[in-house]
């Protein structure tokens, strides 16, 4: 029992002191117990959220284009054995990538940048070549680089470990 | 997760490259024609990267590491397949250091590790024969 009063003291100290610590820095005590303010809506996203939408949206993309390659054009379906494979490693990026987001229910359409379905009509060629992919795979791995600067040092790992196979499928797609 | 430091990560790259150019000694033995010869491009380009690496770590008024007489080989090199897989396994420790460059706050140093573990993971795709999804991360 000794070494409870110390403790209840400090706690009592700490309790009476409070008040005048959040009068000090100008707030009330109610802007700190009160939590979110649930008419405010929902809150922003974080930056890492939105970057890592752009590149899952990104990585979906690049699929397409594999996928399509691989149904139309006479060059990419001969080679559909090492194409198969690094559309098996972009799934593998994908899937990757979207296990790092997490999101409440309801803000993911929000955040995320249109999906293949909907760009497809609008963007995507109905024939993909070799060349195309081979542009898009270097396009990928640069602007994974480019979004270094921001992201979290687990998050820029992932990306530069994603543009870095990418970079590997460019060699592969010059073959 | 403790922060890495630019001098400790760029330690680490040092001394995965000093192990690369030793081990690059050991597979060209037994390598001929252009892999023999690839491997002494890359034993170069490793050589050009411990240098790099070296002014960079001065240039932070850090010590660089100094490189080992000896390196224990992950396995025995005795033939043409060993050897292409220890190039491949030299590369993957190579690209695991600069992956972690990739993980200081220095925007710079970000990109150098980036840049730099794309072409070894190239090289690794290069003597496996294959690509991987997540070079330098645990798969």
């Amino acid at each position: 029992m000794p070494d409870i009063l110390p403790r209840r003291r400090t706690l009592l100290a700490s309790a009476a002191t409070l008040p005048l610590l959040l009068a000090a820095a100008g707030c009330r005590s109610s802007d700190v117990f009160a939590g979110p303010d649930p008419l405010a809506g929902r809150p922003r996203p974080a930056p890492d959220v939105v970057t890592l939408a752009a590149v899952i949206a990104a990585e979906e993309n690049l699929i397409g284009l594999y996928r399509t390659a691989l149904a139309g054009d006479s060059a990419a379906t001969a080679r559909a054995h090492d194409l198969l494979a690094l559309l098996a490693q972009h799934e593998q990026h994908l899937t990757r990538l979207r296990a790092r987001l997490i999101q409440p229910p309801g803000t993911a359409t929000e955040v995320a940048t249109p999906r293949p379905s909907a760009t497809a009509s609008a963007a995507a060629p109905a024939r993909v070549t070799i060349a195309r992919l081979r542009a898009a795979e270097r396009d990928s791995a640069a602007g994974l680089v480019r979004r270094l600067a921001t992201a979290e040092p687990a998050l820029a790992q992932l990306f530069a470990s994603i543009a870095a196979s990418d970079a590997t499928h460019v060699t592969v797609l010059d073959g | 997760m403790a922060e890495i430091t630019a001098a400790s990560a760029l330690r680490a790259a040092l001394a995965a490259e000093d192990a690369a150019i030793y081990g690059y000694g050991v597979a060209g033995a037994h390598l001929s024609g252009s892999r023999q010869a690839a491997a002494e491009q890359d034993w170069e380009g490793h050589n050009k990267a411990r240098d790099t690496l070296t002014a960079m770590i001065d240039a932070l008024g850090a010590q660089p590491v100094a490189a080992q007489a000896f390196y224990a080989l992950p396995f025995p090199v005795h033939d043409k397949t060993s050897a292409m897989a220890l190039a491949a396994h030299l590369e993957d420790g190579v690209t695991r250091a600069y992956l972690a460059i990739v993980a200081v706050s220095d925007q710079r140093l970000r990109d150098f590790g980036a840049m730099a573990m794309q072409s070894s993971a190239e090289r690794a795709a290069y003597w496996r024969g294959s690509t991987q999804a997540f070079p330098g991360l645990d798969s």
